[in-house]
C-alpha cells in the first residue's frame, strides 16, 4: 500500500466516531473475523488507524479495496460534505430505457476519452440510487484519490447530485452525464444543501406537501353577543387557523427536509415606504439576502404560522418548496421566480 | 454609615445646589465644591439620600438619551494618536463592558498599576484560580496611555492594557506572547456629568477587552479591589446598532463602506437568521434621500435614522412578507467595523474611530447603574 492509499484510509477512519467503525469494516468485508475482533474500539483514534492499516497490509489490499471502503462510508453518511443538484433536460427519445449496464459503459467510456488519468468507481445502492466516485488526474498526473468528486443519480429521474466538484472537471462530468442518460443538456439546480437526504427528499420523492384538512368552521352566531373574551379568542382562533393552513400548503405538513439556506439576490426597484425619490429611480436597489436555520423550511412554516410573516406566502419563499431549489436571482422583470442560467451556485 | 451623615447632608445639599444652578443656563461649575469626607464607595447607595433626591451624585438628570447626533466625521487618527496603538485597536474583535468611576486613578502611576497587576495575576493563579492560558509561570503586564483618543477636556486619556506571558520552559530568546489586551477609554463624555464628578474620581466608562474569559475577569476584579468601581455588561440596543448603520452610511461618499450588512434573528423555532446586505451606492442613495448630503444641518436625527431602517425593512417587507420588527437586530457591519448586539465590536477603519467611540462612550455612561 503507498502513501496515498494509506492517507485515503487514515481519513475515512479519522472521520467516522469509533462507535460506527465496527459496523463499517464488517459490511466492507475485507478483514477476516479474527482481525475484527482484535481491533478495540475503546482506544484512542490513532491507534485504531495504525491497527486497520497493518491489517489492510496483511490482507495485501490494495487501492480498489480502500476506495470501496470510502464509498460505502460515504453511502452510510450521505448527510456528509456540500451537495449540490442540477437537472437534466432534453430527454431523448430512448432515455427511459437506459438501464444501468448501459449507464455505465457510457459514463465510463466518454471520461476515460477525455481525461487521460481517471479513476472511476459505480456502484448501484439498494435504493436505486447509483453512486460514483470519480478521482482526477490529467494528462500528466495520476488521479488524485484524496479528492473525490462522488456524484448520485436515480436512473429515470432528471436530477444528479454532486458533491467536491472542481470547476475545471465540470465540464467534462456534465458531458458524460447527458450522453450517458441520452438528455439534450444538464442545468445548474440551484440547489445546495449539507444534507443529501434533505435534497433528495425536496426533488425527488417531490415533498409531499399535505393540504391542510379542511377544518369545521365554528358557527359564529354562537357567542355572539354574550362574552367578549370568547369572541374575540374565537376571531383569534379563526385567524390562526388560516395562518398555518396557509403555512401548510407551502410547507407542507408534517417534517420538513433539512435545508440550511437560502439566498435570494434581489435586483428589483426600491419598494420602501412613500419615499417617492427612491421610488422614481431607475436602477435596482441591489441587495443579497439570506435566510439561515438549523432547519429552514421549520423557520420559515413557524413564521407564517404565527404571524411573523404576512399571508398568503410569498411565491419567493414557496418557491423554495415547489420548485425544489435554494437560490434566486430576483428581478423586475416579471412576476414571480425568474433565475439565470448562469447565477452562482449559493 | 451614621457619623458620616452630616457630611454627606452637605455633599448631596452641594451638589443639588450645582444642578439647580444648571438648569436653563449654560454649563458652569462653581469655584468651590463643598469638601467633605465621602465614603469609598462610589455608586454603591448605601447612604440615606434625601427623598428628593434618590440618584448617586453625578448621574442626575443630565444624562438624557439623545435624539440627535452629528454626523460622522472623519480624521486620519494618526495624526493626532500614535499609529501603532491605532493598529492594535482596529486589529481585534472586542467585548464591550462598562465601568463606574475609578477612584485614586492616576495616569502618572501606571508603572506601579502594571506590577501590581502583573504579580495579582501570578497570585491567584498560585491560588489555583483558573487560567486556562497553559504553564505559563510569567505574566507581564503593560499599562500605556494612549494619547490623543480623548476628544473634549473633561475627557481623561485612554489606557491601553497588554498582558504577556512566557512559557515555562521557554528560551530565553523567545519572545513573550501577548495572551490579552484591553483598553479604557473615554470619548465625548458627557461634560455635565464628567464634571459633576467627585475630584478624586476618574470616569473611563468604556472598557473593551481580547481574549481568554478568565483573564478578563482576573484583570476586573483587580480594579474592582484597587479602585472601588464596578463592570457590567455593555449589550448594544438595537437604537445603538440603528445609529451606526445611519452613522456608517453616511460615511459611504468620503470612505466605500464596501457593503451595509445587517443581521436579524426572528424568534421562530428552530430561530431564523436572517442577513441583508445592500449594495454600498444603493444604501447610501436610500439614506441620502432622507437625509440629504447637501443639508447644512450637521446633525442627524433619530426620525431620520429610523426612517431609513425602515425603508430597508419595508423593501424586504414587499419582497417576501416577513415583519423584519417581529425580530431583534443583531448585528451591523460595514467596511468601517461591525457591531454586535451581544456588546462585541470590530473597528475596520481608523478614520472614523472617533464617532464609533463616542457613541459606545455614551452607551457605556447611560448604561450604568444609577
Amino acid at each position: 500500500m503507498d502513501a496515498q492509499v494509506r492517507s485515503v484510509l487514515r481519513r475515512v477512519i479519522q472521520r467516522i466516531p469509533n462507535k460506527n467503525i465496527e459496523n463499517l469494516l464488517k459490511k466492507w468485508n475485507c478483514l477476516s473475523a479474527d482481525q475484527l475482533c482484535a481491533l478495540d474500539y475503546t482506544r484512542p483514534k490513532w491507534m485504531i488507524v495504525e491497527q486497520v492499516t497493518s491489517f489492510c497490509e496483511e490482507n495485501r489490499l490494495n487501492l480498489k479495496h480502500i476506495t470501496n471502503l470510502e464509498m460505502i462510508y460515504h453511502i452510510e453518511n450521505p448527510d456528509k460534505g456540500v451537495w449540490h443538484a442540477c437537472q437534466l433536460t432534453e430527454a431523448q427519445d430512448d432515455a427511459v430505457g437506459v438501464d444501468l449496464t448501459q449507464f455505465k459503459e457510457q459514463f465510463k467510456a466518454h471520461l476515460h476519452g477525455v481525461v487521460r488519468h481517471i479513476s472511476i468507481k459505480i456502484k448501484k445502492h439498494e435504493d436505486e440510487a447509483i453512486w460514483i466516485r470519480i478521482a482526477w488526474g490529467d494528462n500528466f498526473s495520476k488521479p488524485n484519490h484524496l479528492k473525490p468528486t462522488y456524484v448520485v443519480h436515480h436512473l429515470h429521474t432528471s436530477y444528479v447530485f454532486i458533491s467536491n466538484l472542481m470547476a475545471k472537471h465540470k465540464i467534462f462530468l456534465c458531458q458524460a452525464l447527458v450522453i450517458a442518460t441520452k438528455h439534450g443538456s444538464i442545468k445548474d439546480g440551484h440547489l445546495s444543501t449539507r444534507s443529501l437526504t434533505a435534497m433528495r427528499e425536496l426533488l425527488l420523492r417531490r415533498y409531499q406537501q399535505v393540504t391542510y384538512p379542511a377544518m369545521f368552521t365554528v358557527t359564529k352566531h354562537l357567542f355572539a353577543g354574550l362574552f367578549t373574551d370568547p369572541c374575540i379568542g374565537k376571531e383569534h382562533s379563526e385567524h390562526e387557523e388560516m395562518r398555518y393552513q396557509m403555512s401548510c400548503e407551502a410547507f407542507g405538513h408534517g417534517p420538513t427536509p433539512k435545508l440550511e439556506t437560502a439566498v435570494y439576490r434581489l435586483e428589483t426597484r426600491y419598494r420602501g415606504n412613500g419615499n417617492h425619490t427612491l421610488s422614481d429611480r431607475e436602477e435596482f436597489f441591489r441587495g443579497v439576502v439570506r435566510f439561515s436555520s438549523s432547519s429552514l423550511l421549520d423557520s420559515l412554516r413557524h413564521c407564517v404560522a404565527s404571524g411573523m410573516a404576512e399571508g398568503p406566502v410569498t411565491p419567493l419563499l414557496s418557491a423554495i418548496t415547489q420548485r425544489g431549489r435554494n437560490y434566486f436571482v430576483i428581478t423586475d422583470k416579471g412576476p414571480g421566480v425568474s433565475s439565470q442560467a448562469s447565477a452562482q451556485r449559493a | 454609615c451614621s457619623n458620616h451623615l452630616p457630611a454627606l447632608f452637605f455633599f448631596w445639599l452641594g451638589v443639588f445646589l450645582i444642578i439647580m444652578e444648571r438648569r436653563g443656563s449654560a454649563v458652569n461649575t462653581p469655584a468651590s465644591r463643598p469638601v467633605t469626607r465621602r465614603s469609598k464607595s462610589y455608586g454603591r447607595s448605601c447612604v440615606e439620600a434625601p427623598s428628593y433626591f434618590w440618584q448617586t451624585p453625578g448621574h442626575l438628570a443630565v444624562l438624557k438619551i439623545p435624539n440627535s447626533r452629528g454626523t460622522a466625521k472623519s480624521q486620519t487618527i494618526t495624526n493626532k494618536v500614535d499609529p501603532e496603538h491605532i493598529a492594535l485597536l482596529v486589529k481585534n474583535e472586542w467585548k464591550l463592558s462598562y465601568i463606574t468611576p475609578l477612584h485614586h486613578f492616576r495616569h502618572t502611576r501606571l508603572k506601579s498599576y502594571s506590577k501590581h497587576l502583573s504579580a495579582f495575576i501570578v497570585a491567584e493563579k498560585q491560588q489555583g484560580v483558573a487560567v486556562e492560558v497553559g504553564l505559563e509561570a510569567g505574566f507581564k503586564v503593560t499599562f500605556s496611555a494612549v494619547l490623543g483618543l480623548a476628544e473634549n477636556d473633561e475627557d481623561a486619556e485612554t489606557v491601553f492594557i497588554q498582558i504577556q506571558s512566557k512559557p515555562v520552559f521557554a528560551a530565553v530568546a523567545d519572545a513573550p506572547k501577548v495572551v490579552w489586551r484591553g483598553w479604557l477609554t473615554c470619548v465625548n463624555g458627557d461634560l455635565e456629568y464628567l464634571r459633576s464628578l467627585p475630584p478624586d474620581f476618574v470616569s473611563l466608562p468604556l472598557f473593551c477587552t481580547s481574549g481568554p474569559e478568565s483573564l478578563t475577569t482576573l484583570v476586573k476584579s483587580w480594579f474592582e479591589r484597587v479602585f472601588d468601581c464596578n463592570f457590567g455588561c455593555l449589550a448594544l440596543n438595537s437604537t445603538t446598532l440603528n445609529w451606526l448603520t445611519a452613522l456608517w452610511t453616511g460615511c459611504h461618499p468620503t470612505c466605500n463602506i464596501r457593503h451595509l450588512k445587517l443581521a436579524w434573528s426572528l424568534p421562530t423555532q428552530p430561530p431564523l437568521d436572517v442577513s441583508y446586505t445592500v449594495n454600498p451606492q444603493d444604501a447610501w442613495e436610500l439614506w441620502n434621500s432622507i437625509h440629504p448630503e447637501e443639508s447644512t444641518d450637521d446633525r442627524i436625527d433619530i426620525q431620520e435614522v429610523q426612517s431609513f431602517i425602515n425603508g430597508l425593512e419595508a423593501h424586504f417587507f414587499r419582497h417576501f412578507k416577513i415583519f423584519l420588527s417581529a425580530g431583534t437586530l443583531v448585528k451591523v457591519s460595514t467596511a468601517l467595523g461591525s457591531a454586535h448586539v451581544d456588546g462585541k465590536i470590530k473597528i475596520g477603519n481608523s478614520d472614523y474611530i472617533t464617532t464609533l467611540l463616542t457613541l459606545l462612550t455614551e452607551c457605556a455612561l447611560l448604561k450604568m447603574p444609577a
